[in-house]
């Protein structure tokens, strides 16, 4: 198997003008692989890719795609990476399978050799019924699963996803996600993805690295980090502020620490949900019967907010109030 | 490890010797292949600057076609074949304009950063839309030549003279091809690309455009001097007119030549400023 690492040690990236969007950074992705790299907008996630992926040029420090070095052998860089970048750029006037077959060949392969690799890709990504129509037609989930096709189209050992779900409908979100694992599965592609959505890395990416204004913030497992943000809770609603009470004394021994607000009460510990049928058989006991039981874990939000101290979807939830 | 080591060099060596790359003409191919089609999916786009050439021809040839003969140094010979260079000159400027708006689209869609993305070289991206360009000009020269040959042209060294003619264009609009598709690289904007396209538009006038060289005067003999459009201009105009003329041919070869290098010259530092990874 080829070496499909990524080595990323104090990495510099300053424009003129002395911003520094990168700052420091260091961290490896594994062969074989999914890692998510977090941020909130202008943290140093696009440049950390371009950089990685030979668009733009490191002010310090050094990167290896594959064992190729992303400055001095760029050219070998390219033709082991797959790239599909935020802005996603498709001639509209074309078709997919000659954009398809066109990118196919100029990674060598012949005519016949394109045109098969180009039909493969369509199915795979599903734009069958599209494929005599006009990019320009395309609506955004489809320009972005062609846009997939196109990143994988010389078979990658690694594959970068710049927010590749950004601006998609949660059904092609999903199919995104499973395009992704799939590929990391069946073909030991590594994947290296920056995105926005917490979801998105929680579902995901095996390891997770979040930055935050240019440098490496925090870095581990989805369950590690929302671990160290904070224990789940178990949260049962009452008719009346008296049952909550009642319950809260009956279940006083059961966790770490309990909470009452108003008919609502709280208990916080590890292994919730395991706890969760002894809970109810304490309640069944003492025939107090909430009208509702929810499973409260934290989430990468949580993480992020606390590594940020902001939400990650700040932004759009401004943006969104500003629509609406 | 040993194996895992060695496929590793067969693989960094298969890399390295360029087998999973196009060769630089199939890439200059595929790029020009990809402009022409994207230029046929907008036909629209073609026939105003047609028109344009088409226009000028006709109505300088019915205005100024009847004070021909009192034009020293052209009686005997047809105005229309001296007037014909000036409107296929024009086909030349929109075919580099047809270039630069290919250029400026792809880079404005994203899909130029793309290219960068895959082994391709740096000359393919720049010839891909200067060779479409280039052919599509060649036949707009052409149709220019046939409404011409409707209205009468009798060219004076026959079908060679007029390939020749189409050949001169074509040289010709490279080389303002390599100066809008420079604006387009520049400025990535179409705006810009259109505006920087306009820059040529005078050169057609500050030339022999109406009357011979020999017939102007002062400050526009100066400029017209040392316009190359001049020289492209007499060297059509004596294959179509006189009949071979070898020195004059080679001045306007030459003077295509010597734009088309300054021009390349400014495109390639345009690309790399482009593409630079900053």
């Amino acid at each position: 198997m080829s070496n499909r690492e990524i080595k990323v040690q104090n990495l510099m990236k300053q424009y003129s003008g002395g911003v520094t969007a990168v700052d420091d950074v260091s961290f490896s992705v594994n062969s074989g692989e999914i890692f998510g790299f977090l941020g909130p907008n202008g943290a140093g996630k696009s440049t950390t890719i371009k950089i990685l992926t030979t668009l733009a040029l490191p002010s310090g420090g050094q990167a290896t795609v594959g064992g190729y070095d992303v400055v001095h052998e760029a050219d070998l860089v390219r033709r082991i990476a797959g790239v599909a970048l935020q802005d996603i750029g498709l001639d509209p006037l074309m078709k997919s399978m000659e954009l398809l077959s066109m990118q196919a060949q100029l990674f060598g392969a012949t005519r016949q050799q394109a045109k098969t690799r180009a039909s493969e890709l369509i199915e795979l990504v599903r734009l069958t019924d599209a494929v005599d129509r006009r990019v320009g037609t395309y609506s955004g989930g489809m320009r972005r699963r062609l846009d997939l096709a196109l990143a994988l189209v010389h078979k990658p050992d690694i594959l970068f996803l710049d927010e590749p779900t950004t601006g998609l409908d949660p059904a092609s979100r999903r199919d995104v996600w499973e395009e992704v694992r799939r590929l990391n599965k069946e073909l030991g592609m590594t994947i290296f993805l920056t995105t926005q959505y917490l979801e998105e890395a929680d579902e995901l990416a095996e390891r997770i690295a979040i930055i935050d204004k240019g440098k490496i913030a925090k870095r581990g497992s989805p369950a590690q980090l929302k671990a160290a943000v904070g224990k789940e809770s178990i949260n049962l609603a009452f008719d009346s502020r008296e049952l909550a009470e009642k319950a809260r004394a009956e279940l006083s021994d059961m966790a770490d620490n309990i909470q009452t607000d108003r008919d609502m009460v709280r208990l916080y510990m590890s292994q919730a949900a395991q706890t969760i049928p002894a809970v109810v058989n304490r309640l069944q006991a003492a025939q107090l019967n909430p009208i509702s039981l929810t499973l409260t874990q934290p989430t990468l939000d949580d993480v992020f907010l606390q590594v940020t101290g902001q939400r990650i979807n700040a932004e759009e939830e401004k943006e969104a109030a500003k629509v609406g | 490890m040993t194996t895992q080591v060695s496929i590793q060099n067969t693989i960094n060596i298969r890399r390295q010797q360029g087998h999973d790359k196009a060769n630089l003409l199939l890439q200059i191919w595929l790029v020009t292949w990809r402009s022409l089609t994207t230029i046929f999916r907008t036909p629209v786009a073609l026939f105003p600057p047609l028109a344009i050439s088409i226009f000028f021809l006709v109505i300088y040839e019915s205005t100024l076609g009847g004070a021909a003969a009192f034009i020293p140094n052209l009686s005997g010979n047809s105005y229309l074949g001296f007037i014909l260079p000036l409107s296929i000159v024009s086909s030349s400027l929109s075919g580099a304009g047809i270039a630069a708006q290919n250029m400026v689209r792809d880079i404005e869609s994203g899909y130029f950063d793309k290219l960068l993305l895959t082994p391709i070289s740096r000359a393919a991206l720049l010839l891909g839309p200067i060779l479409a360009g280039a052919l599509i000009l060649g036949i707009q020269a052409s149709i220019v030549i046939g409404v011409a040959l409707i209205m009468g042209l009798e060219s004076a060294t026959g079908f060679a003279g007029l390939l020749l003619v189409v050949g001169l264009a074509i040289l010709l609009g490279t080389g303002f091809a390599g100066f809008t598709v420079s604006a387009a690289l520049g400025s990535g904007s179409a705006a810009a690309t259109q505006g920087a396209s306009f820059i040529f538009f005078p050169l057609t006038f500050l030339t022999a455009s109406f009357v011979p060289l020999e017939l102007l005067d002062g400050w526009l003999k100066t400029a017209a001097t040392f316009n190359p459009i001049t020289y492209v201009l007499e060297a059509m105009r004596a294959t179509l007119n006189s009949g071979w003329d070898a020195a004059l041919i080679w001045q306007g070869v030459g003077a295509c030549l010597l734009l088309g290098t300054a021009m390349f010259a400014l495109a390639i530092f345009a690309l790399r400023v482009r593409t630079r990874r900053s």
